[in-house]
């Protein structure tokens, strides 16, 4: 594929999201203009890119589509779930076989044929629901065989630069042609093009619109398929010396076969259209991921000197030097920051696809749902939002498949028929919230409970707080659909999301309230790289905790933790009884102990631990690297950072600290 | 002098392909993404020879923008170019009245396309 083409791709992918969620709201509002000409424009556009870069197939669909959608605007269709749903499945196969990104397997794509074939039945149903058909009645496979004649009327040779020997070339490409030029000398004193298509005869003349000064052109049906009959093409052969009078060929097409006297009628009215859309007059480059990366990377080395060359600076006191490093540092934290935003696209993109989801979704399962959404603007990392599709899919799932009850039972509940599926983003610090709720049944916690102690989960004689009674639903094998559905898994689905948001060092947590719904609260780090910590120091070895999980910090006295040689397992914050782990105790259990002890209470998946250390250094702002090979079972070090010192400090992943600690 | 075409289309792998098509071709160019903002472009430069231009387009339309274009006194003369996948004849003829000098429709062959703008620049 050539790099045209690719980017054709990536344009085109990001105009099918556009098309989804103008489709969508057209569905929502049937006789709204605005996403009707959005949806009309957009498929336009598709069409003729794909016609452009070589895409014949997908061009074809895309015209037939964009036929349905004129004759939408010109109110000769409604719009319907059936015409919707036919242009969604259609576009989404075009998703698919773009997708591919492989020019030669995109144009030999199979199966969009049936998506045409889908389209064209589609009219063809709704005209024969309308009884005549005539006022549809744009004729999209009728072939028609044409004589045009043109004759110049200004001096020109066949192998000339005017406009209309290409013109000709154009005609001739437009279906199965044959053209005889009849010459005086070396100028041309006439073309005949026979030319048997499906194009119709205005589309036809319309071509030499800005030639006709130059030419007089006559196009004149003769018949339908007649370039492919024997005795036509005989007829031909032997009448090529010379042109042929019209009266003549017009009496052997006729005995070839009769033509009806039908006109076609004129597609598409003259209205133009304002599409107000979204940063219209900002202006945007693409540019390949992997300069961002190579870009990024390098701004996280500079934040690691800048931090030594500060370090330094204030060891020698030169007025000089510090004015200078201060500086430096004014400007790494503003490049830092806008580093940080480059990166970040809007999370729309999800949006419209969760929007297909819950209609989908809806659909199949029989319920009724809306799907709102605030913040559809949020930026996140693309990777990220990549990551995060599939666990955020899951959770919508089971919003709808277990939370939103069947409209007769919310009737009888004295809800609304229609359940609601909120998704709310927004940004906090160097992190971004996502809040995905729904105002459904709410989690059974009783059921949960039972369930986990069927399954021995938890001891049949364990009490639970509410909290870690939800918490179980992350749990590997538990799940309380009484029948399983293939909508949300086998109980093999939550605690997967949950891993994976682990894995990009976000958090799920999870309330729920009987009869009003569940939210599902997601917490993520604005950027992989960058992250903001706690620089605490045990012994004299210095560790970064995460700050997003950082929920409040108190100083005790040494003694509260340990009482010579008897450990507390846990400790008393803020009168709650807090489980608590000590990394002195467990690695630095050889040196002297200090007098106090730092106690961070932290909140990790919605339960409450604490980390013990020696003292807190303060907050820093740092670049994460990926410690080597040798350090990969110890995976409760995240990874390592360079501090302005030039030491190196290892970030503490608390998920897997805690789940050592258990062990 | 190498000869300065503005290339108008709100599809940006489109644009990008015609103006590398151009370039390689020996033509200068630039591009806009609408008709207002071509027409900004214009005003700014009026030293551009011709303007290719897509017909359906957000905002500003091609056909608005040829409109802009020939009623402005000194952008009169310079000779505009739809390329397109719009191919109503009424529209079509609407903008041949309005001072349309040609009308390519996409797919194009190159060398159709490149006789069109060729014939443009030389008779305007």
């Amino acid at each position: 594929m050539d790099s045209n083409q690719e980017r054709f791709v990536e344009d085109a992918l990001d105009l099918l999201n556009e098309l989804d969620e103008g489709l969508l709201q057209l569905e929502g509002n049937p006789h709204a203009r605005a996403p009707l000409e959005q949806v009309f424009r957009t498929m336009h556009t598709i069409k003729g890119g794909a016609n452009m870069f070589g895409f014949e197939n997908i061009g074809e669909l895309s015209h037939h589509l964009e036929t349905l959608y004129d004759l939408v605007r010109q109110e000769k269709l409604t719009v319907t779930d059936k015409l919707i749903s036919i242009t969604l499945h259609a576009f989404d196969k075009v998703r698919d076989v773009l997708q591919l990104r492989d020019a030669g397997m995109i144009s030999r794509a199979e199966g969009l044929k049936e998506h045409l074939h889908n389209a064209l039945q589609y009219l063809q149903d709704v005209q024969a629901d309308n009884g005549s058909g005539s006022s549809l009645s744009r004729k999209i496979d009728e072939v028609a065989t044409f004589l045009i004649r043109i004759v110049p009327s200004i001096r020109m040779t066949e192998d000339g630069n005017h406009p209309l020997v290409f013109i000709i070339k154009d005609i001739e490409s437009l279906g199965t042609s044959k053209v005889y030029v009849f010459k005086k000398e070396e100028e041309v004193v006439q073309w005949d093009v026979y030319l048997t298509t499906t194009t119709a005869r205005e589309e036809i003349e319309s071509y030499f619109i800005f030639v006709e000064q130059d030419c007089i052109v006559n196009c004149v049906k003769l018949g339908t398929d007649l370039l492919s009959t024997a005795e036509f093409q005989n007829f031909l052969k032997e009448n090529s010396g010379a042109p042929i009078g019209l009266d003549q060929i017009q009496s052997f097409s006729s005995s070839q076969n009769p033509i009806g006297n039908e006109k076609n009628e004129d597609i598409g009215s003259g209205k133009t259209f304002n599409l107000a859309k979204k940063g219209l007059h900002d202006t945007y480059i693409k540019v390949s991921k992997r300069k961002i990366d190579d870009l990024l990377n390098w701004i996280s080395e500079l934040i690691i000197l800048q931090a030594q060359l500060a370090t330094s600076s204030s060891r020698i006191k030169d007025s000089d030097l510090s004015e200078v490093t201060e500086l430096l540092e004014m400007v790494t934290n503003r490049l830092r920051d806008t580093s940080l935003e480059i990166g970040l696209v809007p999370i729309e993109t999800l949006v419209t696809k969760f929007k297909r989801l819950v209609r989908d979704l809806s659909k199949t399962l029989e319920k009724k749902v809306n799907f709102l959404s605030e913040g559809a603007e949020t930026e996140m990392d693309k990777d990220v939002i990549e990551l995060m599709s599939d666990p955020m899919i899951h959770i919508i799932r089971n919003c709808i498949d277990h939370g939103i009850e069947a409209p007769e039972v919310r009737k009888a509940a004295g809800k609304s028929e229609h359940g609601t599926v909120k998704l709310k983003a927004f940004n906090s610090s160097a992190y971004v919230n996502i809040i995905i709720s729904d105002d459904g049944a709410g989690i059974d916690k009783q059921k949960v409970l039972l369930k986990a102690k069927e399954k021995g989960i938890v001891g049949s004689s364990a009490e639970l707080t509410d909290d870690e009674i939800l918490n179980l639903i992350f749990h590997p094998g538990l799940s309380t659909a009484s029948s399983v559905s293939d909508i949300s898994g086998r109980g093999v689905g939550m605690d997967v999301v949950r891993q994976k948001l682990n894995d990009l060092r976000g958090y799920v947590s999870v309330q729920s309230s009987p009869g009003k719904g569940t939210s599902f609260h997601i917490k993520l780090p604005l950027s992989r790289s960058i992250i903001e910590g706690l620089l605490v120091k045990v012994d004299e070895t210095p560790y970064v905790v995460p700050l997003n999980i950082v929920t409040r910090i108190d100083r005790m006295a040494y003694e509260t933790l340990d009482r010579v040689n008897k450990l507390n397992p846990s400790v008393v914050v803020n009168e709650e009884l807090l489980s608590v782990f000590s990394l002195r105790e467990n690695f630095h259990s050889g040196s002297a102990a200090p007098k106090t002890a730092d106690i961070i209470s932290v909140t990790i998946n919605g339960a409450r631990r604490a980390i013990a250390v020696d003292r807190i250094e303060g907050k820093l702002q740092t670049v994460m690297k990926p410690l080597g090979d040798a350090f990969i079972q110890q995976d409760f070090i995240a990874g390592s950072t360079i501090l302005g010192d030039g030491s190196l400090a290892l970030v503490l992943d608390p998920v897997r600290l805690f789940q050592v600690s258990v062990n | 002098m190498k000869k300065k075409i503005l290339v108008v289309d709100d599809f940006a792998s489109i644009r990008d392909f015609v103006c590398e098509t151009l370039q390689r071709k020996g033509y200068e160019t630039i591009g806009a993404s609408n008709g207002t903002e071509a027409f900004t472009l214009l005003s700014s430069n009026p030293k551009v020879d011709l303007v290719l231009t897509d017909y359906n387009m957000p905002d500003c339309t091609g056909f608005e923008l040829l409109k802009k274009i020939k009623s402005s006194g000194s952008l009169a003369k310079v000779p505009v170019i739809f390329l397109t996948t719009e191919s109503n004849p009424d529209k079509m003829r609407a903008a041949k009245e309005a001072g349309l000098t040609a009308w390519i429709k996409k797919p194009y062959r190159s060398e159709t396309f490149f006789a069109q703008i060729e014939n443009a620049m030389i008779h305007g």
